[in-house]
């Protein structure tokens, strides 16, 4: 049926992109009488390869194939901590090239058509028109199943303080994070220059000297999100196991697995003993790693249960890690995150 | 000359009083016409509770961005909660909203779920004691549909020190309820075969309504462009289900607390009901408790 075109005349005059003709990114045959032959040669997903789109931003383009939004070697190395060498092998083959790599962000999926997410898109952000940004419809889609929902409200019930004052991701997350450095990182754990609360909060400038003597109590026992998350957030069960992913909401507090020290906000991660036993891998280290992970929650909010009342950790303990919620055949170092805070003296 | 000139501006200024001067008093369902003639009144304030993206897409000049989950939280397992009040006075010291400002609430139209946002954040907004709440009827489609002007400039209220008297009288929870059973006129404004049992939501635990209850579905408020029926058609709705006397007390409830709003919004700021309260808990608390008596 007919539905207008996707690239009009008005659009043609206010997108300089288009000066260059369909086929300078799509391929194909201008000069083709008919459909099939006008279509041959078509690339549907141009920016699939950032060359294309680098024969005019070159810097962008020469960054961004080495970005983590591009290579997603974070999904890879993430997990590989669990696999022997042999596993690993067999993972990058069979597992990782055929499915975690699918995920990874062209240009176009930011900037002209949102990307496909289980087969399912948001198609063409604004007709054809390339935008700078919409995050709503691009970075919602990818992360929409746990961050920007937390991030608005819609997963927990209480929307982060930033969204509330109209901030978007890119007021946080900047250009060049998202387009990379020209650095292949294998994790954004060893990216620099990420987003950190004390970049605009700074401890020592608090109005109330409660909150002064709270945060310097704190400071690098507690990360800002174990006292400032405000709600439940989800927590993902049973992915990759084969009857079906499961989720439900939780906050969960123990220690970041990273540096065993600090105090925040874990979330469960879905790897289960058989994920990958189809494929032929057991993971002989699964146990190296535990099912929690520090996580950056997204609904940050100025007061929360943990800020009103030192009793909600010291007393009540409310959200803590406790033996009896680690999931049935877990990692072995899921106990490592548990951490029973000081009581308070009254 | 200077007293003929002084007579003309005077005279001016009591023509464009109706439209400006008397914002404090505005009708609780505004028009897109009465909203383009306010939009530089310095006490009118516009709270579009749209999502973040769609109002940075296009909203109405000069209206400020609140979200509608700002306004209505999760506690305590319930939906669509009231923020803590310290939390709410923050909200409105940083949009600019004072006590006697008329705060206009713009919303969609488009479902139940757009048009019961704009009535639940005009609820909390009096519960926290600011005295002129009004809804832009129709919402933000019908202000596109009669073609009014549009911005993507984004606008901050002016920080205050918010300094109202919260209105508790205006909410009712699950004990206040209970001693109320057989006493005030309740009201459940779920449809049909919720209130008689048939279907319930997930979340909440019994089918049924509460013991006593009356039915005032709230479908049937809306035209089909999402916009509130007449306040004849209201009145006719309502006055056989709650009676014409305005002074006996009323509580409305729902599943969540947020469809509820609507029949509060007309009963108490249309309809001139003195006493009318919204069970923000609703069937959700009501029916986890097995001491809350359910009929079907």
């Amino acid at each position: 049926m007919y539905k207008g075109f996707l690239v009009d005349a008005e659009l043609l005059k206010e997108d300089s992109h288009f000066k260059m003709g369909c086929t300078f990114c799509h391929r194909g045959n201008e000069a083709g009488g008919s459909r099939d032959s006008a279509h041959k040669g078509l690339v549907k997903r141009p920016s699939d390869n950032p060359e294309i789109c680098g024969r005019c931003h070159a810097q962008v383009a020469g960054t961004y194939g080495k970005s983590l939004h591009y290579t997603t070697a974070g999904l890879k190395n993430g997990i590989r901590g669990r696999f022997s060498p042999a596993e690993a092998k067999l993972f990058d083959e069979k597992v990782f090239e055929a499915s975690c790599r699918s995920c990874h962000a062209s240009c176009g999926d930011c900037h002209v058509k949102g990307p496909p997410v289980s087969g399912i898109s948001i198609g063409l952000v604004k007709g054809h028109k390339f935008v700078k940004k919409d995050e709503g419809k691009t970075c919602a889609f990818c992360h929409g199943g746990r961050v920007y929902p937390e991030f608005t409200g819609d997963y927990g019930g209480n929307p982060d303080v930033h969204y509330e004052k109209g901030m978007m991701c890119m007021d946080c997350h900047k250009k060049a994070e998202l387009h990379g450095d020209g650095k292949g990182y294998s994790s954004k754990q060893e990216v620099k220059d990420r987003p950190a609360c004390l970049n605009c909060h700074k401890i020592g400038e608090e109005k109330l000297l409660t909150t002064k003597i709270a945060h310097t109590t704190h400071r690098d026992k507690v990360t800002c999100y174990g006292c400032h998350s405000a709600a439940e957030y989800r927590q993902c069960l049973s992915c990759h196991l084969g009857t079906g992913a499961s989720a439900k909401p939780g906050l969960v507090l123990g220690l970041n697995p990273r540096d065993k020290k600090t105090l925040t906000t874990l979330r469960l991660v879905p790897t289960v003993r058989d994920t990958f036993a189809k494929e032929g891998i057991a993971m002989e280290k699964f146990d190296a790693l535990p099912n929690y992970w520090n996580s950056p929650v997204h609904n940050i909010r100025k007061r929360t249960d943990r800020t009103r009342s030192c009793d909600a950790c010291h007393m009540d303990r409310s959200g803590f890690l406790k033996k009896e919620m680690l999931p049935e055949n877990g990692s072995k170092a899921n106990e490592g995150l548990i951490v029973t805070p000081r009581q308070i003296n009254k | 000359m200077r007293k003929s000139r002084f007579s003309f501006a005077f005279l001016a200024a009591i023509f464009l009083l109706p439209a400006i001067v008397f914002a404090g008093n505005v009708d609780p369902l505004v028009s897109p016409d009465w909203l383009e003639k306010n939009l530089s009144n310095a006490n009118v304030v516009i709270v579009d509770i749209r999502k973040v993206e769609e109002y940075k897409d296009g909203h109405i000049p000069n209206a400020i961005n609140v979200f509608y989950n700002s306004w209505a939280i999760t506690k305590d397992g319930l939906g669509n909660e009231i923020p803590a009040d310290d939390d709410l006075i923050d909200l409105l010291g940083a949009t600019g909203i004072k006590k006697d400002s008329t705060v206009v609430v713009v919303g969609k139209a488009e479902a139940l779920v757009d048009r019961v946002n704009v009535t639940r954040v005009a609820w909390t907004l009096k519960y926290a004691g600011v005295e002129n709440i009004a809804a832009l009827n129709g919402g933000y489609d019908r202000w596109v549909a009669e073609k009014k002007g549009t911005s993507k400039e984004i606008s901050r209220g002016k920080k205050v020190s918010y300094d109202g008297q919260f209105n508790k009288a205006l909410v009712a929870d699950k004990a206040y309820v209970m001693s109320r059973l057989g006493k005030a006129t309740i009201v459940d404004v779920r449809e049909v075969p919720f209130y008689v049992g048939e279907k319930k939501l997930d979340f909440v635990a019994k089918p049924g309504h509460i013991k006593g209850a009356a039915n005032l579905p709230s479908l049937q408020m809306f035209t089909k462009e999402g916009a509130f029926k007449s306040k004849e058609e209201l009145a006719a709705m309502a006055t056989p289900v709650v009676g014409a006397d305005k002074g006996k007390e009323i509580i409305v409830y729902c599943d969540s607390g947020r469809v509820a709003s609507a029949w509060w919004f007309i009963l108490h700021e249309v309809l001139g009901y003195k006493d009318v309260r919204n069970y923000d808990g609703s069937a959700q608390d009501w029916t986890r408790d097995p001491a809350g008596p359910v009929e079907p």
